[in-house]
């Protein structure tokens, strides 16, 4: 786990992961969720509205966001404040994907940092991204 | 910047913060009269008119805010500056 501190952070710092979505991520938030909806369970109907299989639930991918920002950017020191999200392409199962944040605001009085993000896949091909707000509790 | 166009565009600024179309703000208005102006959400306001304007702040600046209208002198002071 990254361990930045509020002096270590600049604009334009980065980090970056991957991660694989693998089936039992799905059975896992499906647990937790209940989100039943077919579009995430169902690969026939998710073809027959246009996907390639079942989609990935969106915050499932978003989760990474959160392993960002908690464990790499800044990682130890972290408290999530606020996140804004778009999702624009359907993430699959068995998709790689790479997400990446930088810091693109400092707030030096309340000590707190924007960080702009993304989530990639293997084809570069942008399938999210996301303002996260997050506060650093160094002291 | 002259002082009603810049408390016009800390309006808008509020409103988007509070995604409240109509709301006014006046120079007394304080965390007092906004029920969700909350410390997170003040933060998102400091953070806010920062970007918007390109001026900082310091803590003892914003310590020392009693109402919108001493934000106002605040930034008024700073934009002055650059």
């Amino acid at each position: 786990m990254k361990k930045y501190k509020f002096s270590d952070i600049k604009v334009g710092l980065s980090e970056s992961f991957e991660v694989r979505v693998v089936p039992s991520m799905m059975d896992r938030f499906l647990e937790i969720s209940n989100d039943v909806n077919s579009l995430h369970q169902d690969s026939h109907y998710a073809k027959e509205k246009g996907f390639s299989g079942r989609v990935v639930y969106g915050l499932l991918t978003s989760s990474f966001y959160s392993t960002l920002v908690g464990v790499y950017l800044p990682g130890k020191y972290c408290i999530l404040q606020g996140i804004s999200i778009q999702f624009t392409k359907p993430v699959y199962i068995h998709d790689f994907l790479k997400v990446y944040g930088e810091v693109s605001y400092i707030n030096e009085a309340y000590k707190c940092v924007d960080i702009k993000s993304t989530i990639t896949n293997l084809k570069g091909e942008k399938v999210s991204k996301a303002t996260i707000k997050v506060g650093i509790i160094d002291e | 910047m002259d002082r009603d166009k810049l408390f016009d565009s800390v309006q808008e600024i509020f409103r988007d913060i509070f995604d409240e179309e109509n709301l006014i703000i006046q120079e007394k208005t304080n965390s007092d009269s906004i029920e969700e102006w909350d410390s997170l959400n003040h933060i998102n306001l400091v953070s806010a008119i920062e970007k918007e304007f390109k001026i900082k702040f310091a803590l003892g600046e914003l310590m020392a805010l009693r109402d919108v209208g001493s934000m106002i002198d605040l930034m008024i002071e700073k934009l002055n500056k650059i």
